[in-house]
């Protein structure tokens, strides 16, 4: 048995802010891995420290919570800047497999301290912006839900812009292309790359705050929220912005969607409990089509 | 002409004397070693000890499929602890269903996971390596969601075998010769050794010289006619094997089974493990389980926070993917070399000082 219309309305709604959000994680994570070759599969990681120390700023001591969301924005993009400054040289020149990896060493690492410093228990993370809302038809919409599809949809396009007609973009663009070429046209390599990993980070500060409003603020849980990012980053073969926020809508949309599905096929295996599939399956197929035609390239960039 | 034939047979002798020394010698220290764990290291120790013994073993079998994977053929995959998870279900689905022979339950185990990974793995594989971690890591997140709704089968009716109705249910099965603690880490260390061997006959055989080509340059594989996507998914079917097979051997070891033993994290800290150990030899998968296993385990006993242990492992990924490559297995003895070297240092400027003022 299928639920009506009615019932999917205001799903649509958490979808699409999910969504935007999984779609600006997704084009952070496609700007850094076109500029530097990094896959940072640690961005989950780095947005949900941000957000714990937001909490903790907010919670426990008399900071304004304005300077907290900047702390939690400026956190991401420091963390992700220092640790381009140390790790990004010594990799420059190794496989992409193995830069992606070595993220993961970084998201080991703030995993330990998250979980040391904030020991599990239910926290919370209420935005101001939760409260703020208007109805639609018959379903409430809050203003945090608004900023996630919004960001999601003008970062896209400003980022998209950016690579396209602005001096550093351009540099980023070239970067991507040739490493070595680019750095004996005068381009100064590791600026540029600074400036992705920092512009990166910041990304991942903001989706971490949105995350733990919108979703929960568990270290663990908005980790592995990276998967449904990387979804859409997969699905966008890691190159073009725009496939990154379609896909990224798709994703927050089909998981989202599926939560009133309780009665089918059974009640006690129905889609709605297997819903966090959505980004594994999604992705799956993406690549199945993908995959269709086989291409083995010598480029020095390894894709 | 005589003179020069017999020069180079001489040496040909003596490199072969060498190289027969030195793999006898080997042989016989593995063998002592192996016998000393299967013999003396379960009298030694207390039942907590022996029984994190096993896991490290069972654990160094997981390891030494990313291990192959990995260092062999140049795939990383990030859903191991899934597919154990995976491996354990079916054992444990075989075991209360049937009254198979427990190796015939292990092995069927390991080829039901074999093929379940290898299906998995098909879209990614003619991808970019990065394909496969990725979907791999969506895959360990997906089968985390389904193994917490659907649950380990504890004897149940069913395709599932699940049962939310008795509290009392059964463990999962042992072996009938191996019911205790001590005999069953003696089974498992077998089969880990079986397992070892079954990985070295395949990294020396014409697999093994394949995966290793693919590894240096996937063109220049595919230029000598190497068929890439074959031998990539024979390792990726291996490694999903060893791993189904370890799962079979968990599933025994604990008894009782849940999706909290199995968490995404843990195939992080795998992959951590198995580059601290080393992937380049297999050695480097022995090292990856105790320090997934023992090493914990000897923190805590210490009084060291397991957050702590997460940290070392973040920290060692980076060391190794900056500074050394090989891991544990390669740099230790390098660095004892060095060590000792440091030492010897002023014992033979003592005895060389008296001849240098001569």
């Amino acid at each position: 048995m299928l639920p009506t219309f009615d019932d999917f309305k205001p799903f649509i709604i958490t979808g699409l802010s999910l969504g935007g959000v999984y779609a600006m994680s997704g084009v952070g994570i496609v700007v850094l891995y076109r500029a530097t070759g990094v896959l940072n599969l640690a961005f989950g990681a780095i947005g949900a420290m941000g957000a714990l120390i937001s909490w903790t700023l907010i919670n426990h001591t008399s900071t304004p919570d304005w300077v907290a969301y900047l702390a939690c924005v400026a956190f991401g993009g420091l963390v992700m800047l220092g640790y381009g400054l140390i790790f990004g040289p010594p990799l420059a020149r190794r496989d992409p497999l193995v830069k992606a990896v070595a993220t993961l060493g970084l998201a080991l690492i703030l995993l330990g301290l998250m979980s040391w410093l904030w020991p599990p228990f239910g926290r919370t993370m209420l935005l101001p912006t939760a409260d703020w809302g208007f109805d639609v038809d018959v379903v409430r919409v809050n203003v945090t839900q608004v900023i996630g599809f919004t960001f999601g949809v003008v970062l896209t396009l400003l980022v998209g812009t950016f690579l396209r007609y602005t001096k550093l973009g351009t540099a980023m663009r070239a970067l991507a292309n040739d490493r070595e070429i680019t750095a004996t046209l005068g381009v100064p390599v590791r600026r540029v790359e600074a400036a992705a990993w920092f512009g990166s980070g910041l990304i991942a500060g903001v989706a971490g705050l949105l995350l733990s409003n919108l979703v929960a603020l568990d270290a663990v849980t908005l980790t592995f929220l990276v998967i449904s990012s990387l979804a859409a980053a997969l699905i966008a073969r890691l190159q073009s912005l725009l496939v990154t926020l379609v896909a990224g809508l798709v994703v927050g949309l089909a998981t989202a969607l599926l939560t009133p599905v309780l009665l089918w096929p059974t009640t006690e295996y129905s889609l709605s409990v297997f819903r966090g599939m959505a980004p594994f399956v999604i992705a799956t197929v993406a690549l199945l089509w993908l995959a269709r035609r086989r291409t083995v390239s010598i480029s020095r960039s390894g894709d | 002409m005589g003179d020069a034939e017999r020069g180079i047979r001489s040496a040909w002798n003596r490199i072969q004397w060498h190289l027969e020394r030195g793999t006898v010698a080997r042989a016989v220290v593995i063998a002592a070693v192996l016998a000393f764990v299967l013999v003396a290291v379960p009298s030694l120790v207390s039942v907590y000890w022996v029984k994190i013994a096993t896991a490290a073993a069972i654990f160094s079998i997981v390891a030494l499929g990313l291990n192959l994977l990995f260092g062999r053929v140049g795939m990383v995959s990030l859903g191991q602890i899934a597919l154990l998870a995976l491996g354990s279900w079916v054992a444990a689905r075989l075991f209360f269903a049937t009254g198979l022979p427990f190796p015939v339950v292990l092995l069927l185990g390991g080829l039901i996971t074999g093929v379940i990974g290898t299906l998995i793995g098909l879209p990614a594989l003619r991808l970019g390596g990065l394909y496969l971690a990725l979907i791999t890591l969506m895959l360990a997140g997906a089968i985390s969601i389904v193994l917490t709704h659907v649950d380990f089968p504890n004897g149940g009716s069913g395709f599932l075998g699940h049962t939310e109705a008795t509290i009392e249910y059964p463990d999962v099965r042992r072996p009938s010769i191996a019911k205790a603690d001590d005999a069953y880490f003696r089974y498992v260390v077998v089969v880990t050794v079986v397992m070892f061997l079954l990985g070295l006959a395949y990294v020396s055989s014409k697999t093994g010289r394949a995966w290793a080509a693919i590894r240096q340059s996937e063109p220049a594989a595919l230029a000598a006619g190497v068929n890439i996507t074959v031998y990539k998914l024979w390792a990726f079917a291996l490694a999903s094997f060893m791993t189904g097979v370890a799962g079979g051997l968990l599933a025994a070891n604990e008894g009782k089974l849940y999706a909290e033993q199995f968490p995404t994290i843990d195939s992080i800290t795998l992959l951590a493990v198995v580059l601290m150990g080393g992937i380049f030899s297999l050695w480097g998968a022995v090292a990856a389980g105790l320090l997934a296993k023992l090493l914990p385990a000897l923190l805590d006993d210490w009084g060291v926070s397991p957050d702590f242990v997460i940290i070392l492992f973040g920290v060692g990924i980076l060391q190794v993917v900056v500074t050394a490559p090989g891991g544990l297995v390669d740099q230790m003895p390098k660095d004892v070399r060095r060590l000792g070297r440091l030492l010897a240092r002023p014992l033979r400027r003592g005895e060389s000082s008296p001849e240098q003022s001569a």
